[in-house]
This record gives C-alpha cells, sequence and structure tokens, in this order.
C-alpha cells in the first residue's frame, strides 16, 4: 500500500509528460532523446578534444608570446632610460667641467696680463725716473758750469773793461776775487 | 502549422535512420545544429589564433577576450586548483554560448531549447565533479553536505536540505537553461505571429516586441552560457576545495 502512492504518482506524472509532449511541446517526446544524447556526446567530445589540444594551447601561445615581448620592450625602454639618463649626467658633467676650466682659464689669463701691464708699468715709470734724474742732474751740471764760465767771461770782459778805462793792467787774481764775490751774492738773483 | 509556438522545438530526422538495435540514432536537426556550432567555434577560434600579431586583429582580439574571461571567471571562482579543467569549461561554455546564439537566427533549431540536451550536460557535470570530491577527499567529501557552525538541533534538517540541494544541482542546472531559451524563443514566435496576424495598421506594436526581445534574448543567450559555466565552477570549487 505504502508503494503504490508513489508509483501512481510517477506514472501520473510520467502521462502528463507523455500527454504534454502530445500536446505541442516537442522536448518531451523521447523518440529522438537517445540521438541527442549520442551526437551531443560525439559532437561535444570531438569538440572539447579539438579545443583542449589545438585551440587553447595556440591562444595561450599567443598571449604568452605577447606579453613575453611586451615586457622585453618594457625591459630594453628602462634599460634605454637609464643609458638616456647616464648620458644626460655625463654631458651635464662634462659641461660643469669645461666651464670651471673657462673661468680658471680666463682668471689666469687676467692675472698674467695684469701682471705684465703692472711690470711694464713699473719699468715705464723706473726710466721715466732715471730719465728726469739724468735731465736734472743735466741741469745741474749745466747750471755749475754756466757759473764757473760765466764767472770767467765777467773776469775777462772785466778786465777788458779795466784796462780800457785805466790802461793798465791788473792781476788776475784780484780780478777773479771780486767777480766772485759778485757772483756769490748775485748769481742766485739770476740763475 | 506555422502558427504554432511549438513547432520550432520539432525534431526530425536528416538523411538515413541510423539504428543501432532497437535505438535511433538518426541524424536530426538537433545534431546539425550541435555540428554547426561546433564548427563555428573551430573556424572561429582557428580565425582567431592564426595570425600571432602583438596587436590582434579583430577575430584574435574577440577570441583572447573569450580566453581571459574564462580563465578569470575560474580563477575567480574556483581558484587555481581548478586550471586543468580550464579547457573542459571554456569548450562548455563556447558551446552553449554559440549554441544560444545560432539559436537566435531565424529558422534555426536552438539545441539548448532541448531538456534532454541540458539535462545530459548538467548530468554529466555532476557525475564528474561528484568523482572528482570523492578522489579529492574521499569520504570526507561528505562532509560537504554538514555545515560548519549549525546548532547540534538543527542539524539533521540542515543535512537534510543540503543533501536536497546538492541532487538537485542537475535539474536547476538543466531546467534554467532548457527553459530561459524555450521561453524566450516561444515569446519571440508568439509575438512574431502577432505582427503578422494584426497586418499593417496593427502589426507594429507586436513588432517592436519582437525587435526589443531579440535584443533581450541575445542579453539571455550570452547570459545563461556564463552562468551555466560559472555554476559549473562553483561546483567545481565545491569539489575541489572543501571548505565547509
Amino acid at each position: 500500500m505504502r508503494l503504490k502512492v508513489p508509483l501512481v504518482i510517477f506514472i501520473l506524472c510520467f502521462e502528463t509528460f507523455l500527454f504534454a509532449a502530445e500536446a505541442g511541446m516537442p522536448q518531451l517526446d523521447p523518440k529522438y532523446w537517445f540521438s541527442q544524447t549520442f551526437w551531443l556526446v560525439l559532437i561535444f567530445l570531438i569538440l572539447y578534444l579539438s579545443l583542449s589540444k589545438f585551440f587553447i594551447p595556440k591562444i595561450k601561445d599567443n598571449l604568452d608570446d605577447r606579453e613575453k615581448k611586451i615586457k622585453e620592450n618594457l625591459d630594453e625602454a628602462k634599460e634605454f632610460s637609464e643609458l638616456a639618463e647616464k648620458k644626460r649626467l655625463e654631458y651635464e658633467n662634462e659641461i660643469s667641467n669645461t666651464k670651471k676650466e673657462v673661468i680658471k682659464i680666463i682668471t689666469e689669463s687676467k692675472r698674467q696680463i695684469d701682471k705684465n701691464i703692472n711690470q711694464k708699468k713699473d719699468n715705464f715709470e723706473k726710466e721715466l725716473e732715471k730719465e728726469v734724474n739724468k735731465a736734472e742732474k743735466e741741469i745741474i751740471d749745466l747750471k755749475k758750469n754756466s757759473s764757473s764760465s760765466i764767472n770767467l767771461i765777467a773776469e775777462e770782459i772785466s778786465a777788458k773793461v779795466i784796462e780800457n778805462l785805466t790802461g793798465e793792467k791788473l792781476n788776475n787774481s784780484s780780478i777773479k776775487a771780486s767777480v766772485e764775490e759778485v757772483s756769490k751774492n748775485k748769481m742766485e738773483k739770476y740763475l | 502549422m506555422a502558427a504554432n509556438p511549438m513547432h520550432q522545438f520539432q525534431v526530425y530526422k536528416i538523411g538515413p535512420e541510423i539504428k543501432l538495435g532497437d535505438i535511433d540514432l538518426s541524424f536530426t536537426n538537433a545534431s546539425l545544429f550541435m555540428l554547426l556550432s561546433a564548427l563555428s567555434i573551430c573556424l572561429f577560434l582557428y580565425f582567431g589564433s592564426k595570425q600571432k600579431n602583438i596587436i590582434p586583429g579583430r577575430l584574435q582580439l574577440i577570441a583572447e577576450l573569450f580566453y581571459n574571461f574564462i580563465a578569470k571567471m575560474i580563477s575567480d571562482t574556483a581558484g587555481s586548483k581548478a586550471k586543468p579543467y580550464f579547457p573542459f569549461i571554456f569548450t562548455l561554455f563556447m558551446f552553449v554560448l554559440l549554441c544560444n546564439m545560432i539559436g537566435m537566427l531565424p529558422y534555426s533549431f536552438t539545441v539548448t531549447s532541448h531538456i534532454i540536451v541540458t539535462l545530459v550536460m548538467a548530468l554529466f557535470i555532476f557525475i564528474a565533479v561528484t568523482i572528482i570530491g570523492f578522489i579529492k577527499h574521499g569520504f570526507k567529501y561528505l562532509s560537504i553536505f554538514v555545515p560548519k557552525g549549525v546548532p547540534v538541533v538543527l542539524l539533521p534538517l540542515i543535512t537534510i536540505i543540503e543533501i536536497i540541494s546538492y541532487l538537485s544541482r542537475p535539474v536547476s542546472l538543466s531546467v534554467r537553461l532548457f527553459a530561459n531559451m524555450m521561453a524566450g524563443h516561444t515569446m519571440l514566435k508568439v509575438f512574431g505571429s502577432f505582427v503578422i496576424s494584426l497586418g499593417l495598421l496593427g502589426g507594429w506594436l507586436p513588432l517592436s516586441f519582437s525587435v526589443a526581445l531579440t535584443g533581450l534574448e541575445i542579453l539571455v543567450a550570452f547570459l545563461q552560457a556564463y552562468v551555466f559555466a560559472i555554476l559549473t565552477c562553483i561546483y567545481l570549487n565545491d569539489a575541489l576545495n572543501l571548505h565547509h
């Protein structure tokens, strides 16, 4: 009795199943169930095998290749940028070194020129001084010479004038003495 | 006959009758469309992987998109242990998707709108997952029916519920796909026949419905394939990573 209830329910269900198929649900018609199962399993199996053995590894290879290549390119780009940075630093270093050198050269040559100019100036001044000294000495000499020669001329002129006026000769030493006296007193007034 | 919205699901044999004993294994229109789907997948993947371009072409891009999509889905739901099952889930997803999509073409046949087809796939998945679970965990796999942190009083009830829910997996999986596809195509057919019967004057409204439904059905076709695949992943995850 207990077994009968599920059995009746099952039969009823199956009947409604068949009835539904007749009423218009071809899905519930078991006529081609085996055929559909058979073809599904066959086609799915072939599809699975061809995909897993052939197509999926190919796509995977493609993707891996791309990833690898992109990574390589990125690495290369990084390397190049590092190299560029290094070159830039080198370049800047060189420029700053050159600038330092230029400044050094400029200061060096400036000092050299200054030194040269100073030396030449000194030399020139020394020469000038020497020249001036020489000229002064000459003038002094000339002064001295001229005073003695003036004395001589004055002595001779005085002797001649006295002779002509008096007709007698005075001795030279007395004339000389008087001229010298006069020249001593008055020389500074004229020269 | 054409007005009957269920007529599109009729299976009929093409070519000679093939019989194995008493069992009829004839090539039918359903088999034809299965074959067409499989061939389209192969062609698509063939042209999608033929050229090895760094910057992919359209087909290559779509093929790789599908590949990455499934790979990400598997790793998200089932983790790295599920990697060996990637080809199966990829094939399953592509097959269901293409069957659904080809079914959207007018005058074509929707393979997945037949309960027997979806049931066979779901049963295969169910049995395979169960076997995998027992192979990986032995009898400890039965602990999937005994959730942790449940009060002892409720345990018998919860265990029964868990067992029922586990056993109903193939049914829910197959009926979900089958019912979605059948309902959608029936509705399309009904609205399509309204367009004809209402004629030029009144046919515009069902026609616009039909257009909108077509868009929806394409979405459903993709979504159901996705759901089918992701549920497979989740079942696989239960079998691989016993987390209860």
